[in-house]
């Protein structure tokens, strides 16, 4: 394995469970609800997809599984942010840590299993090639779909009409409300997706990637999925490279180390949050911009009136 | 592992009513006990003390208790309920059961990886650098590329010198092998260990060592891309059964039986216990059956070595990277320099953070 392909594979592997999830949070914040539980929906999804697949389970049922798990838990916020109308962030954050408990809880039994890795899917042809075939294109399908899962989000968002609708609840709850969309179901729909995506993410690190349990598996990569959605100022296409860059710094950051070069390294582990600060601090310095495209009403309760 | 939760409430219960028991023994783990892993060799002594002295202790076990607030609330409670005996495994327990164990002269604890003692308060640190010099070893003898990769979890002076200890021993039977480091700066984060071990593979490793990592994360990378893996802890081999060359292992089985007997007796008094493999607290296990019958024989000749005290791991003339002479021909690195050290030996690819 050269250097080039390893970074090429390592970044897609690195990378995608970050997209998935942060294009499920891209489309839950869209209609202006803000979740941060992710870290905890991704725990879930992990050890449910990680049990299904011990348990003879194929992997695609396996990330079904963590999809449908973390959609359960999702739907508990769901019901407390738009029914009980409690505070978006404090849910989440109580749903979050609530989902790694419970991850831990029901995970005990397989601390420190493994699974043995997903059958990979080299493309015809391209796989071939050298340093880019090995890098790009022999991989488990889904890092292939990720990229095609941005196309489709950036392309429903924007020219359809269930994009309008999805949209037009985060902008605007009380004018969208006015026109006879249902503002609660739309943004209750918004939330499960969000979460099932969460979750199958949390399944990609589980069962496709790390190929084993541990409680904590997620370190912490449900922030990363927040940050991104911010990152990529609520945009499909940068948050995709955002994901794919902040994969590619964390593993330039291990990378440099056997280079020989005398960077600590405490510096090169902080180097993807470095990024994500200084992508944030520039972005915002463009306020007009940040704002035309942040969802208005996001965090904000919205209590119907009519 | 739910029945183990059960019967140590049941205990607790028994303890604090009955005293059925002459000794209860509080166990409080950083980690879950899982099937392999630190928490796990630490449980493996609970049984053995279990084992050794059957009715007359009773045991009380917390697995998961964070540094801080939660470990000093553990421990008291375990205390109130009348534990007079504790075992902390963990190196950031150490204040809060100073503090308990000045407060209660009557409860001996012991404390893994810490630097003070008191009269009822003992520390146990393992010198798990003589095993990763075995490991060294055999990753000599054994790597093509003449690459060796470390996965390190952090920079502190007990995965130093093991990082020293194995560069040394792979240089002494492959005076051409390289060792890179990639120090991973978590405890634990499987994910970030693996993306380290793939980098090192993509620079040629064809041996990696898997220092402090506490799950099979590095082993399992080291099965899929069919390299070798020495790693710590607990024999990880069903996980890697190509994979791994040899596992480092602690056992505090004999330690525990021993000052829990020392408190039976009423003659428990806080020492500073450092066991290697002369002790037995350091053990290499599950050798690969890769290595030919000559080639364990010089590492078990090794080890007996260092167990009759002939030799050394850290036996001059050592050099640091820049060269300069830290260890003179002939003489060995003193005990408190070893559990300091904060230098990597030349022929080490990395640095240490400042």
């Amino acid at each position: 394995m050269e250097t080039l392909t390893f970074l090429l594979s390592g970044t897609l592997i690195a990378g995608t469970p970050l997209l998935i999830a942060a294009l499920g949070a891209l489309v839950t914040e869209k209609t202006g609800v803000l979740n941060l539980s992710i870290e905890g929906l991704m725990a879930v999804g992990a050890i449910a997809a990680f049990i299904t697949v011990t348990h003879g389970g194929g992997y695609w049922s396996g990330l079904l599984a963590g999809g449908i798990a973390a959609m359960a838990l999702s739907a508990i916020f769901g019901f407390v942010v738009l029914v009980t109308l409690g505070n978006q962030v404090a849910t989440g954050l109580a749903i979050g840590i609530l989902g790694i408990g419970l991850s831990g809880l029901i995970g005990r039994p397989y601390d420190s299993a493994t699974v043995a890795p997903m059958a990979k899917m080299p493309v015809p042809f391209l796989a071939d090639l050298p340093v880019i075939g090995p890098g790009l294109f022999s991989h488990v399908p889904l890092i292939y779909l990720a990229p095609l899962m941005a196309l489709a989000t950036w392309w429903v968002l924007k020219s359809t009409k269930l994009g309008l609708r999805l949209r037009a609840v985060g902008e605007d709850p009380d004018a969208a409300n006015s026109i006879g969309i249902k503002v609660r179901r739309v943004r209750f729909f918004a939330v499960l997706y969000g979460g099932f995506c969460a979750g199958v993410a949390g399944g990609f690190i589980s069962i496709v990637s790390a190929t084993l349990w541990a409680d904590g598996l997620i370190a912490g990569r449900g922030w990363i999925v927040v940050a991104l959605v911010v990152f990529g100022t609520w945009r499909a296409g940068r948050i995709a490279l955002g994901a794919y860059l902040f994969g590619l710094a964390t593993l330039s950051g291990l990378l440099v180390q056997t280079t020989g070069v005398d960077i600590p390294s405490q510096l090169l582990s902080s180097v993807p949050y470095i990024v994500t600060i200084i992508a944030i601090t520039v972005l915002s310095m463009q306020p007009a911009r940040v704002r035309l495209n942040a969802p208005v009403s996001l965090g904000q309760v919205y209590h119907q009136t009519r | 592992m739910r029945g183990k939760l059960i019967a140590a409430l049941a205990a607790t219960c028994i303890a604090g009513t009955a005293a059925a028991q002459e000794l209860t023994v509080g166990y409080i783990y950083p980690a879950p006990v899982a099937d392999v892993g630190w928490a796990k060799q630490l449980d493996l002594g609970r049984e053995a003390v279990e084992a050794a002295y059957g009715d007359r202790v009773a045991s009380v076990v917390v697995e998961s208790v964070p540094e801080g607030p939660d470990a000093a609330r553990v421990m008291n409670q375990m205390v109130s309920d009348g534990a007079e005996f504790l075992m902390l495994g963990s190196f950031g327990y150490m204040n809060d059961g100073l503090k308990l164990a000045q407060a209660n002269p009557n409860v001996a604890m012991i404390h893994a990886s810490g630097f003070r003692q008191t009269e009822n308060f003992g520390t146990f640190t393992s010198r798990a650098y003589e095993g990763f010099y075995l490991g060294g070893l055999a990753a000599g003898m054994m790597t093509e590329s003449n690459v060796i990769g470390v996965v390190g979890a952090f920079a502190i002076p007990e995965v130093v010198a093991e990082t020293n200890a194995l560069t040394l021993a792979v240089q002494k039977v492959n005076p051409d092998a390289e060792v890179k480091v990639i120090w991973i700066n978590t405890w634990f984060d499987p994910p970030k260990a693996q993306e380290a071990a793939r980098a090192l593979i993509s620079q040629g490793a064809d041996v990696l060592f898997s220092l402090h990592q506490d799950t099979p994360s590095v082993v399992t990378v080291a099965q899929a891309e069919g390299v070798y893996v020495v790693n710590t802890g607990s024999d990880m081999s069903s996980y890697g059964p190509d994979a791994v060359l040899a596992s480092v292992t602690h056992d505090w089985t004999d330690y525990f039986v021993r000052e829990v007997g020392a408190k039976l007796d009423g003659t428990f008094k806080g020492g500073d216990e450092r066991g290697g493999l002369a002790q037995g607290m350091v053990e290499v296990v599950a050798y690969s059956d890769d290595l030919s019958e000559e080639q364990v024989a010089m590492i078990k000749a090794t080890e007996a070595a260092f167990i009759s005290g002939e030799e050394h791991p850290f036996t001059g003339p050592v050099l640091d990277q820049d060269g300069n002479e830290r260890v003179a021909a002939g003489e060995v690195l003193a005990d408190p320099d070893i559990f300091s050290i904060d230098w990597l030996v030349q022929g080490v690819d990395g640095s240490i953070p400042e």
